[in-house]
């Protein structure tokens, strides 16, 4: 076996590789190799042409090892199928499928059962082959003539010269007296190991085929070419799919995009008509504005022109031309106090959504000189509109549900922040801008009394 | 070889077939007592409980018997369809017990008579002339689902199942007498036909008996969930009937280790096997998430039930899967006839799981009251098998596999 790799020594003869014993049924091989096992020797082992039951029994070959290999390559397919898809679908990327929960098992029980039976099939064959010492070219039996019909009509029994009582004529002698048709030696191949070159050069040239289709995408991707594009998926690249406002057939009122369903609410819009979500009460607002489609239409139209971005209007001149404003203001029902809880927590919140969101506009006093403000004035653009000071008496008036339209909804240029921020967090934004207008306009009896006000005292 | 078949002692203690009338009155008084205390299920509020509790608990059982015959019908069929050598001797045993079923049939009269000739609900909601009150789902299925052609179907049912379990049993102990090898190229002719016939029984009798008590829930897969918790439990049923025989002495050299062995991983397959159908079930059902699909488990979620859920998973699935996975345990009759024994406990928690939800919230007096009926139904199914069993040998000695059979060794 480990021969291969031995430097040939030419005029030596081959050496002595085992005794090997022809016979011609299962039965006579059976009998000869508890005859074997009984003088005690363990390099032994046979050869028949189907699998010959209480063999193993009779030579006395122990248990193969190869049942745990596969145990613990399956336990290792179903920890690897699990902890990957957990971590796939609960952790790096968390996404909704079907709306069960990120890490549904359920789901992960397939994938785990296929991969503990790939892990565990894969191992099992090629442990198999390694515990054989395959895949090898050769065995020194094939020099051996008699041995090819041990896929035909033959069982032969070997016993190996590694054996540790391994004595030539003492094994020849054994294996006569078992009845054998033939008994031989069999000798190490010394036909020469090298690989045949035609064997060499048509891997060389299988390696080159394989090659080449990754050599013509390469070439694709610098070539440029006259002829049109080669759709393999053509109904990937051309995908039934329709694009919006257009018609189908599929429906019959033709519509492509499908209104919803009645009684069914949008993913995340859950609640999204109560007072919480909208800043002002839906129901009153409808009493005092409906706004049908004529009145809206109107309503945006007054809040375009007051609008007209020439250089001198600004958010002031609206100020201070109120009747203007209020003809672009929405008629609704504000609601006047915050919804939730104001407290530390929320002020936090709010504090850091200010800061993310608004402060590089409005800056992080509140003043409209944020940062991008600063650089739009520098570059002395002249339709720059600077954004509102939130400390102007206008917005100081504002009840909190206005402060949270506008957030949500946005202002003239300034736009809604309803994509960003959570219902909660622009509740948060509208609290921690009246806690800014406060900072700013503080009074002698905002200060509650006992309390001295130093610097660095507050935690 | 045909010379070296062994002499064994071929069949059961006298002592066995004595028992037989004091098993069918445990039997009856056992049956008889679960009514009484399925009586205390009820409530103020739902005053039929007990009545129900009891049809159900009833069915549970008498379905946790026939599973097994039937496991040995198609177990003894399918030898013959694949010329399987190994098993020549212990077929003779399945045999037996399929050769049971037309007698255990018998103890499925008090549920025909009653869809036949009452209106009671206490099984089945569809069963009872008014329409009021069901289910649109329901109503859509009583052109299948009433009395006379459940009853048609019921009868069809029993008579497939008696002719083939008859054919192969007589077949088998004409040949005990001839030794004419004939007889198994007959066999295994007919084998594939009678399968056919099998597998489309088997599956429409767990849709009508079993799937029905929920009429408005459906599953493609459940006559296949019927099958392979009826093969598993066979094998179970299997093994401790040849480990009980060896130890009284009879076919000690009959069966060798190596058929404990195969049989063992007969039930390791089907363990799997189980799992494999009742996780299906539950993975689309529970994906699918569609309402009139999902109902069956919402039952089986609450009350209760859901402990015997998981405990399924646990001792129906995992455990037993681990348990039995090793050589050394499967050549060890003994042991395997303790894991047998763990199936079949386990499979008797399936039946109930598969029913009872239905009829009752789980508490202490209804595991009480199913265990009494279990107590009495087993009664009843032990003393007709001993009674079919009688004096007929054990081994099929004539069978021409035989030999074979024995020399049988399974490759390690």
């Amino acid at each position: 076996m480990s021969d291969h790799d031995k430097p040939k020594k030419a005029a030596k003869p081959p050496q002595a590789f085992g005794w090997m014993a022809e016979y011609a049924d299962e039965n006579q091989l059976l009998d000869a190799a508890r005859k074997v096992k009984d003088s005690g020797y363990t390099r032994t082992d046979a050869f028949t042409p189907f699998p010959v039951h209480g063999i193993d029994e009779a030579l006395g070959i122990k248990p193969t090892v190869l049942p745990w290999f596969t145990l613990a390559a399956g336990f290792t397919g179903i920890t690897v199928a699990l902890t990957m898809q957990y971590w796939m679908n609960a952790v790096d990327y968390p996404y909704i499928i079907s709306g069960k929960p990120y890490a549904s098992w359920p789901a992960f029980i397939p994938v785990a059962f296929e991969l503990t039976v790939l892990f565990s099939a894969f191992t099992t064959v090629f442990a198999m082959l390694g515990l054989n010492g395959l895949p090898r070219f050769s065995s020194p039996f094939f020099s051996n003539p008699k041995f090819d019909r041990t896929t035909d009509d033959r069982f032969f029994l070997w016993i190996d010269s590694r054996d540790k009582y391994f004595n030539s004529d003492k094994v020849k002698s054994l294996l006569s007296a078992t009845g054998a048709l033939s008994v031989e030696e069999v000798r190490e191949d010394d036909s020469p190991t090298d690989i045949p070159k035609p064997i060499i050069f048509g891997i060389i040239a299988l390696i080159l085929v394989t090659l080449i289709p990754g050599a013509i995408v390469l070439n694709m991707r610098v070539a440029t070419s006259g002829s049109p594009r080669f759709h393999v998926f053509f109904d990937m690249d051309f995908q039934p799919a329709k694009r919006p406002q257009t018609k189908t057939t599929i429906f019959e009122d033709g519509r492509v995009q499908r209104p919803a369903v009645p009684g069914t609410i949008a993913r995340g819009e859950l609640g999204a008509s109560d007072s919480y979500n909208l800043g002002y009460e839906p129901e009153s607002t409808a009493a005092i504005a409906p706004l049908d489609g004529a009145a809206k239409l109107v309503s945006f139209q007054q809040e375009a022109d007051t609008k007209v971005p020439d250089s001198t209007a600004s958010e002031a001149n609206a100020e201070s031309a109120p009747a203007d404003a209020a003809a672009g203001e929405p008629n609704f029902a504000w609601i006047t106090e915050m919804p939730i809880a104001a407290d530390e927590e929320l002020f936090e919140l709010g504090k850091l959504k200010f800061e993310q969101n608004c402060a590089v506009c409005h800056g992080f006093g509140g003043y409209g000189d944020g940062l991008v403000s600063q650089r739009a004035m520098n570059l002395a653009q002249g339709y720059w509109l600077q954004p509102t000071s939130l400390h102007e008496d206008r917005i100081q008036q504002q009840p909190v549900g206005r402060l949270y339209y506008t957030v949500a909804n946005g202002k003239g240029k300034m736009a809604g922040y309803a994509a960003s921020l959570n219902p909660k967090e622009r509740w948060a934004v509208v609290l921690y801008i009246r806690t800014l207008q406060r900072s700013q306009n503080a009074k002698q009896e905002d200060i509650p009394t006992g309390v001295t006000v130093s610097a660095g005292s507050k935690q | 070889m045909a010379a070296s078949i062994p002499n064994d002692n071929l069949t059961i203690p006298a002592t066995w077939r004595g028992a037989v009338p004091a098993l069918f009155a445990v039997g009856t008084v056992c049956v008889l007592i679960s009514l009484g205390l399925f009586y205390f299920t009820s409530s103020e509020e739902s005053p039929d409980v007990g009545y129900r509790a009891f049809f159900h608990s009833y069915l549970a059982n008498f379905m946790f018997c026939l599973s097994f015959c039937l496991g040995a019908l198609f177990f003894v069929m399918v030898q013959y369809l694949v010329r399987a050598a190994w098993s020549a001797s212990i077929r003779r045993i399945a045999e037996l017990l399929a050769f049971t079923i037309p007698w255990w049939a018998v103890m499925f009269a008090p549920i025909l008579l009653m869809v036949l000739l009452t209106n009671s609900k206490a099984l089945y909601e569809w069963n009872g002339g008014a329409v009021i009150g069901l289910s649109d789902i329901v109503e859509s299925k009583l052109g299948y689902l009433n009395p006379g052609f459940f009853t048609i179907r019921a009868l069809i049912y029993i008579l497939v199942w008696t002719v083939s379990a008859r054919t192969y049993f007589l077949m088998s102990r004409k040949q005990d007498d001839s030794g004419d090898t004939e007889i198994n190229l007959k066999l295994q002719r007919w084998a594939g036909p009678f399968i056919m016939l099998f597998a489309l029984s088997v599956n429409f009798a767990a849709f009508d008996w079993m799937m029905s008590t929920d009429a408005a829930w459906f599953s493609t897969i459940y006559g296949v969930y019927l099958f392979a918790a009826s093969m598993l439990s066979f094998f179970a049923v299997m093994i401790i009937i040849c480990n009980t025989l060896q130890r009284n002495g009879r076919i000690e050299k009959l069966v060798t280790t190596e058929h404990f062995h195969d049989m063992s991983k007969f039930q390791f397959g089907f363990i799997v096997f189980w799992g494999y159908i009742a996780f299906s079930q539950f993975l689309l059902y529970w994906y699918g998430n569609i309402p009139e699909e999902t109902l069956w488990y919402k039952h089986r979620m609450e009350h209760g039930w859901q402990y015997i859920g998981l405990l399924l998973i646990a001792f129906h699935f995992a455990v037993p899967f681990l348990g039995t996975m090793s050589r050394h345990i499967r050549r060890r009759p003994a042991v395997m006839a303790g894991w047998a024994a763990f199936i079949l406990v386990v499979h008797w928690m399936d039946m109930m799981f598969l029913i009872m939800p239905n009829a009752a919230p789980l508490s202490g007096m209804l595991i009480v009251g199913h265990l009494v009926c279990c107590i009495g139904m087993v009664s009843v199914f032990l003393a007709m098998f001993l009674l079919r069993v009688g004096e007929t040998p054990l081994v099929a000695a004539k069978d021409p596999w035989l030999p074979d059979a024995l020399a049988y060794q399974v490759c390690p």
